[in-house]
């Protein structure tokens, strides 16, 4: 004859193990939509970086090019005039030229310097020398 | 009627059931399986979309890295007009002062027919915000690349310009179109019902590759300086047309390169075809007397003469076969090196019949003219340098004074640098590098030595004569300057016209400075000068000068002289 299963008691490990396993396939689930919602998120978020990147990209080239237009020896020219500045650049007789001995140790500071110069300046600097030790 | 059993209803409703669950299997096989591809991409297709994302053209430096040209991103404002038509009054009142727009103008585009008018182009991306800000329904916007060009009008010939697909069309934006041209990108995006991208599920993303930017050789200052003297010399002389090439005669590099008359690439349209032509690389003319260098040079470099060699300038006029040369002013007997100051015509010619017609057209191609001389521009032309076998008997004594070839300014140049250099003579130079759009240097260009015309020893004698060019006996005492050591050769050539000689000249000077060590080569051509005054040393011997002068203070090179010009430059340490 079979048991009457109605009067049988609820074992505590069946139920246990029942709610164990509902609660962690709800985890399980509630994660995966946590994670897919984070995804969505990040994914907002990244498109607004996008969007803010290329503006700012944008925003340099115009004001590179507004730079540039500054800095245009036409409009300086104009600007120097406009404010009556008198800037101009000065003549040769108005600049006095010193030379540096051992400046042609680094020519790239002064790319104008030629060989015929630092001639000039090698027997300039020997007579120094020798001037400074006959003192 | 027999009413149904509980067993029979039970077997409707299974059977019922079953039909109907058996029908939805069969839908969903046609819709998953049989019509699988067709569907699913008829989902991708209203959920995906394909973005094209362009990449932006290279920049173009100076020397110095100052911006010559840029991409810049601007935006189209565009409305449906079956949208805004209902309220086109009131748009139009809020978006004329953003758009700077005439208000009735606008209303009439918005409420034209159709659904799409652009209302305006290259609107900045500060404007575009401010309307956006408007919430304004109806009214949208489209990307748009915009090549700007800061300096105006300098340097238009070089940089050339774009056309309206972003395409280089001339100058340097033509010849490195490869190099400036960027690369498009793609995204596959997913978009939610409002047409929004869903970021997270882009599935490719290939960005767009900037173009590299191109470094060029010219200066802007010098460039300014040069663009600044050609209008002076303009509104002075009112030739047809000028132009100023300055160069490193060591290494052929371009400093500066201007032409007159000249135009805006930010507005080519704006400008007569005419206008927009480098004739520094692409017109032809007869160079008259700076061509003496070639025949001179050549004299010198097979020891056929010395610079104190006599020829007899009979005067101011010479019948050789059986026709009349004249010189400008009449001469007896001049100096080889008194020919080139004086620049007699008929002193010039001797030396070419002592050099014969072989060798002399063998040093008009070993000059480079006759032929393209490289430089990386567009629309460059060969000039004119008939072979040997096209010579009629007065060739010989033609030729050398510069008449029955034609020649480009910077085939002129380059012989003049070949001179000033030792006999080498450079291709000229005007792109230094090409670099990434991190700075970092992908191709750099080095100086090219084309082949050696003459010796050092002729170049040193040539030099010794031509800086007597610009003293008080030479032809261009106005283009000395003060304390600098300069040589140059003035030319006067007659213009043709309807294959006839007209009274109108081609003004020109080619010099270099220091004539010990040159640093800089300056060619000055005025073409048709209507002031008076038409020959090479008056009129742009000055121009030289005023270039050179500027030049020289802005390379910082000092002068090899006291100013009252006796004395090597005395330098003390006191």
């Amino acid at each position: 004859m079979r048991r009457n299963r109605k009067r049988e008691p609820l074992r505590f490990g069946t139920v246990a193990r029942s709610v164990v396993t509902c609660v962690c396939v709800a985890v399980i689930g509630l994660a995966y939509v946590w994670q897919k919602n984070q995804i969505y998120k990040l994914g907002d978020e990244l498109k607004k970086r996008e969007a803010t990147l290329a503006a700012t990209e944008k925003r340099n080239t115009m004001l590179a090019a507004q730079l540039a237009q500054l800095k245009s020896p036409s409009l300086l020219e104009w600007r120097c005039r406009q404010y009556n500045l008198g800037l101009v650049t000065p003549r040769e007789t108005q600049m006095v030229r010193l030379y540096e001995p051992g400046v042609e140790w680094d020519t790239r500071l002064l790319p104008a310097v030629t060989q015929a110069q630092l001639q000039v300046q090698k027997q300039m600097r020997n007579q120094w020398t020798k001037a400074v030790a006959q003192r | 009627m027999t009413p149904l059993t509980h067993r029979t209803r039970a077997l409707i409703v299974a059977t019922t059931l079953s039909l109907a669950f058996s029908a939805l299997g069969v839908r969903l096989f046609q819709l998953h399986v049989i019509r699988h591809s067709e569907l699913a991409q008829l989902a991708a297709a209203n959920r995906e979309l394909v973005v094209h994302r362009q990449g932006r053209r290279g920049e173009i430096r100076d020397c110095n890295g100052n911006l010559l040209a840029n991409s810049q991103s601007v935006r189209i404002v565009a409305a449906d007009p079956s949208i805004t038509a209902a309220r086109a009054a009131d748009v139009a009142r809020q978006l004329a002062p953003l758009l700077k727009l005439d208000q009735s103008a606008l209303v009439a585009k918005l409420s034209s027919a159709g659904r799409y008018v652009r209302l305006k182009t290259k609107v900045d991306e500060d404007t575009a915000q401010q309307i956006r800000a408007l919430k304004l329904k109806g009214i949208g916007f489209e990307d748009q690349l915009l090549r700007s060009y800061p300096n105006g009008i300098l340097a238009s010939h070089i940089l050339g310009f774009v056309d309206s697909e972003h395409r280089g069309v001339q100058g340097i934006e033509a010849s490195m179109q490869d190099y400036l041209e960027g690369t498009d990108g793609y995204e596959v995006i997913e978009r939610d019902r409002k047409g929004r991208e869903i970021r997270a599920l882009r599935s490719q993303d290939i960005g767009p590759r900037d173009g590299y930017n191109v470094v060029l050789t010219i200066d802007q200052v010098i460039q300014h300086i040069a663009e600044t003297e050609l209008e002076k010399a303009m509104a002075e002389n009112h030739p047809q047309a000028g132009v100023i090439i300055v160069s490193r005669p060591k290494t052929g590099e371009i400093l500066a390169m201007s032409c007159r008359p000249t135009f805006d690439p930010n507005n080519p349209g704006a400008s007569p075809a005419d206008a927009r032509r480098n004739r520094c690389i692409s017109d032809v003319a007869e160079p008259g007397s700076t061509f003496k260098i070639v025949a001179c040079s050549g004299a010198l470099n097979d020891g056929l003469v010395t610079l104190s060699d006599q020829f007899d300038c009979e005067n101011g006029a010479f019948l050789y076969a059986g026709r009349m040369l004249h010189d400008a002013h009449p001469y007896g007997v001049l100096s080889v090196e008194e020919i080139l100051f004086h620049s007699s015509n008929i002193g010039a010619a001797k030396v070419a019949l002592h050099v014969g017609p072989s060798r002399l057209y063998n040093y008009i191609t070993q000059f480079g003219l006759g032929r393209k001389t490289g430089i990386a521009l567009p629309g460059e032309v060969s000039g004119i340098a008939h072979p040997l076998s096209r010579w009629n008997k007065l060739s010989i004594t033609r030729i050398p004074m510069g008449h029955e070839i034609a020649v480009t300014p910077i085939q002129m140049l380059m012989a003049m640098n070949a001179v000033a250099n030792g006999g080498r003579l450079m291709k000229p130079l005007v792109v230094k590098g090409i670099v990434d759009a991190d700075g970092k240097t992908l191709l750099e260009y080095q100086p090219q030595q084309v082949n050696q015309c003459i010796t050092p020893r002729a170049s040193m004698l040539m030099a010794t004569a031509l800086r007597k060019v610009v003293t008080p006996e030479g032809t261009a005492p106005k283009a000395a300057i003060a304390g600098y050591d300069v040589a140059g050769k003035t030319g006067t050539a007659q213009k043709i016209e309807n294959g006839q000689y007209v009274r109108k000249y081609y003004s020109s000077f080619i010099g270099y400075v220091p004539a010990s060590d040159p640093e800089i080569s300056i060619l000055v051509s005025l073409d048709d000068p209507a002031r008076g005054a038409y020959y090479g040393g008056s009129v742009s011997g000055p121009v030289f000068r005023a270039v050179a002068e500027q030049v020289l203070q802005y390379l910082n090179i000092p002068p090899q002289f006291n100013l009252d010009g006796n004395d090597k430059k005395v330098a003390s340490l006191s």
